[in-house]
Formats: C-alpha cells, structure tokens, sequence
C-alpha cells in the first residue's frame, strides 16, 4: 500500500526542508561569527544587537588580525606542523603496517597490540610528561617538538592495514621474482596502489593537526612559534574587547579546514565512518 | 583474510622489526613512557626541573585529596560528562534518523549537520564568547534572556556543556547516519508489514542495529568530556569561583603554572583511572544489551 507519487514526493520535500532548518540552526553560530567579523566596533555596542553587519566591505578586521598579531608567521607555522605530522605520521604507520602484514614473525600480535594499546591512553593525561620529554630533549619551541607527540598514529596504521590485506597476492609474489626489495615495492608499488586512501589519511590527520589548541600551547613560548589555532586566542588578551576582531581571527583560523572538508566530504565521511564500523 | 608467507630463503628475519621500529619507539617514547612516569611521578617528590628528588609514597594523593579545588573539579568534571554524552547521544541519534532516508535536499543539510567536525575548538570557542557575552551577545537579546553565561558561576557551566555538545555534534551525527543507512531495508519492511509505526520500528529494530555505534559514540564522547581543558583554559580559566574547573584544567594549572609535577600527575593518574572504570562500565554494559549482527 504505497502512497500516492506526488503526495510521497511532497513529503520528501518538506522533510528536506526541515532538515535544512535544522542545519541552519546548528549552524547559526557559525554564520553569526562571520558576519560578526565584517562588524564595527560600534555596532558591537548598540542595541538591539545584530546579525548581519551594516556593510560587507568592512575588512578592516581581517586587516588587524594580520597585522595585530604575526598571523601570516602562524598561517605558516600551523601549515609546516600540519604538514611535517601527517607526513611522518602516515609514513611511520606505512611501515609498521606493511610487516604486520607481509611478514609472520615471533611477538607479532603483542607488538600489534602493543600499537593499538596507544589508543586507549587519552593524549591529554600525558601532557605534562610529554613535555618534560621534550624540553629534556631540547626541542621545546621548535617545530618538531610541536609534532614528535603526535607521530604515533595507531588508527592510521590499523587503516593501512586493513588495506594492504586486500593487496592481491599476486602482485606481491610477481615483485618478489622480480627481485624487488621491500622498500621498492612500498614505494613504488603498495602506496601507489593505496593513494586513495593516503589522501583521505592525509587530509584527516592534517585537519586533526592543524586545529589542536592546548599541545601548541604548552609547547611553545615565543611569540613567533605559536600556531594559528593558539594566535586567534591571543587576539583576545591584547586590548580586552574587541569581539570583532576576535571574530575575524575565529573565521580566518577556520576556512582551510571548512573548505577541505566541504570539497571532500563524500570520500573523507566514508572512510572515517568505515573506519569506526570495523572496529 | 589473506596470509601471504615470506618469501622462502629469504634471510634477515630482523626485517619486520626494523619497519617496525620508528612506530615503536615513538609509541613507547611518547604514550608508554611517559604514562609510566606519571605513575612515578605520582608516588615521588618532584623538584621543579621535573627531577625526581624522593619518594613520596601516597603523600601526593593525601594532599590532592585534601584540597577542596580537587572534589569541586572532579565533580565538575562528572557533571560535565554525565550530561554531554546523553545529550549528545539523543541528538545525533535524531538527526541521523532523520536523515537517514535518503532525500532530494539530503547531501546539502547532511554536509550542513556534518560541518562543525571541521571547526576548531579555538575558532568555536571565541565566537560562543561573543554569541553569549552578557550584553552584546545575540542569544541573551533573542532568547530575552538576562544571563551571565561565563560570567556568572550559576550558568558558566551550562555556557560550557552548549558548546562541547555543539563541538560534538558533526562527526557523531556522521557516525549514527551511515549505522542507520546500514540496517538491511527488509527488516524494517517486516517490522512495517507487522503494522510496526516509526517510532516502534525505531526502538526495537533500528536502534537495537546500531547499538554497537551507539557504544562507540558513548565510549569516545565519554573519554573526551572527561578530558574537556580547551574552552576552560580560553573562557573561564576554571571560574568564576571554580565553578568550571575541571581534571585536566587542574592539572594543566598545577603541572605547567605552579610545576607542581607530582600533583599534575596525581590528578593525571586519577583522570585517567575515572576514564578506565567508565570505559569498562560501558563495555559491561555492551554484554548486556549491544546487538552484533
């Protein structure tokens, strides 16, 4: 007993609708921070408050927030660190998944566990260890020291792995006769066989890494090495209120990521989703 | 699952290790290490350096356990919690039922519902300090409210949980979407035949199907919530009269300002223990009632 086409349709329209409602909800603070960062001062003050600022072709914000603080150094700074972590990162997870699976050898399921187990320790409880680590080895304020605690990437390796196992045998064998090496067929066969998923790694890890706040924080004392995330916060500290400028940092710190996860949403949902499913 | 052997005659069986290697010891030198220093840490006297200077036996713990910030934090902490995950729990398990028919409009409001994932804590964070200042901030004007919000100790924490819950709604709602697209269409068609209406067929087929995800989002919205320091450190700074102090804002403050390490790890240790006991809750829980297909 189906309902009649139209009606069906009419419906669907109108949940539809309704679901755009609600993402305009979620997302009102969203829109009300960046209109907010076209704002003046002076119409943060008067009442009633709005929304929509009195013109768009105020950019003088966007102007203070480079120039207020070095925001370029940190655009910089954040890019280098989101960068060099999921590169390591994903090249660190590569090899350690490529002899969990090409190779049997003795320890291999406490060492795999071992791995996993990383996972189940929240990075935030090792703070303050992980920090005594690095001064003591030297690299604090430096750009490897903002990344070196985030090269373990259990959940990326656990990925790769799942994925080099559908690797056809064949294609292994065949490389082994040939006398290919190990690093040789990684390179230039395994990971180019993987791209796919590699990108989807990279991008996940580069988003993770480029909005962490309180690491960077902790990790970094000299004005010029803070990362963006950790710079926006400082535009609050230097002259009390001054929301839109606030406002203007929050929208700029935010847009790469935004327009990343806009553009590939498709393939980035359904990786992490499948990687929560499998478990 | 596909076992290839290595390859025969093939010497050096040093070579697993070897590609094994840089993963190890970066997992060893920065989560393994580092989490049995804590450990250390806790029971010893530590001289600001960071140097363990004595052993202190349970002395750190007494002294936590002592101070009144402690108890507050650790209730803060758990109010935090207990409220965010069931909130975001019912949140993201509705909007991803809602969506989970697949409409005309669906990709736009999907992408729109999914979108706060990208958004950064810190990006976040500023605007709802704007959003609900006292007096220019928009949602007091349009909800003709007279709250403080961060400012007042009564609503700081409220003003905390809306935006750890908004933080939290992209990529669960994700989650709930693809585990509700997942359930085979025949068992809701015989739940339907069976004169089942929505509501029916969601509680006792569809939500019963996805309850291995529902204990995913539980577990990892769990852990996070316990971990909540980012807004804290930015917003409140654990005020106005603590009233938002939480574990790891404690320890953060007593680790890094005072460099009272051994208490830093104290407070660690028990934040990581609480973490530990909800986990095995949950996954005791998971026995009971989660439905594997």
């Amino acid at each position: 007993m189906k309902k009649p086409a139209f009606r069906r349709r009419a419906g669907d329209s109108l949940m539809g609708l309704l679901g755009i409602a609600l993402g305009c909800l979620l997302l009102f603070p969203l829109f009300y921070g960046f209109m907010g960062a076209f704002k003046t001062p002076s119409e943060f003050i008067t009442y009633p408050p709005t929304v929509l600022p009195a013109s768009f072709a105020n950019l003088s914000n966007f102007h203070t927030v480079f120039t207020q603080v070095p925001m370029l150094r940190y655009f910089l700074n954040s890019l280098i660190t989101a960068v060099l972590t999921s590169a390591v990162r994903i090249a660190v997870a590569a090899l350690a998944a490529y002899a969990f699976v090409f190779f049997r050898f003795r320890g291999q399921r406490v060492l795999f566990f071992l791995v996993l187990g990383t996972m189940m320790l929240p990075a935030d409880t090792l703070l303050i260890t992980n920090y005594q680590t690095v001064s003591r080895l030297g690299l604090l304020d430096s750009y490897l020291g903002i990344c070196i605690v985030s090269f373990v990437g259990a959940s990326q390796m656990f990925m790769l792995r799942q994925h080099f196992m559908t690797s056809p045998t064949p294609v292994r064998e065949a490389s082994q006769l040939d006398g290919c090496g190990d690093l040789r067929f990684i390179v230039s066969i395994l990971l180019p066989m993987s791209l796919p998923v590699l990108l989807i790694l990279f991008v996940q890890s580069f988003v993770a890494q480029w909005n962490l706040y309180l690491w960077p924080l902790l990790v970094t004392s000299s004005n010029a090495m803070r990362t963006v995330q950790v710079g926006i916060t400082m535009l609050t500290t230097i002259e009390g209120t001054n929301y839109e400028t606030v406002l203007a940092g929050a929208a700029v710190a935010m847009l790469p990521a935004a327009l990343l996860f806009v553009f590939m949403r498709r393939s980035l949902t359904a990786t992490m989703s499948g990687s929560a499913v499998i478990r | 699952m596909q076992r290839i052997d290595r390859r025969p005659g093939a010497g050096a069986p040093w070579r697993p290790y070897l590609y094994l290697l840089p993963m190890l010891v970066f997992a060893v030198g920065f989560v393994y290490y580092p989490f049995l220093k804590t450990i250390v840490q806790s029971v010893s006297t530590v001289n600001f350096r960071g140097e363990i200077t004595g052993c202190a036996g349970l002395e750190n713990f007494r002294y936590l356990f002592s101070r009144r910030e402690f108890g507050i934090a650790i209730r803060n902490t758990l109010k935090l919690m207990l409220i965010n995950v069931p909130v975001t729990l019912f949140i993201t398990i509705l909007l991803g039922w809602f969506s989970s028919k697949r409409r005309p409009l669906g990709p736009v409001y999907e992408t729109m519902l999914a979108l706060p994932m990208t958004v950064s804590m810190s990006s976040i964070t500023l605007i709802f300090k704007v959003l609900l200042n006292p007096s220019v901030g928009y949602v007091n004007y349009a909800l003709g409210l007279r709250l403080g919000w961060y400012t007042d100790r009564h609503t700081a924490m409220a003003g905390i949980l809306l935006l750890t819950v908004w933080m939290g709604i992209g990529f669960n709602y994700l989650l709930f979407l693809s585990a509700f697209r997942a359930v085979p269409q025949d068992l809701i068609g015989c739940a339907q035949l069976e004169g089942a209406g929505a509501l029916r067929t969601l509680l006792y087929v569809q939500l019963p199907m996805i309850s291995p995800t529902i204990l995913y989002v539980a577990c990892t919205n769990m852990i996070q919530a316990m971990m909540t320091s980012g807004p804290i450190l930015i917003l409140t700074q654990g005020g106005p009269s603590r009233s938002t102090t939480t574990l790891i804002y404690l320890m953060y403050t007593s680790g890094y300002s005072s460099s009272n390490y051994s208490l830093a790890a104290a407070v660690s240790l028990v934040t990581f223990a609480m973490t530990l006991t909800f986990t095995a809750l949950l996954f005791a829980l998971e026995r009971k009632r989660v439905h594997y297909q």
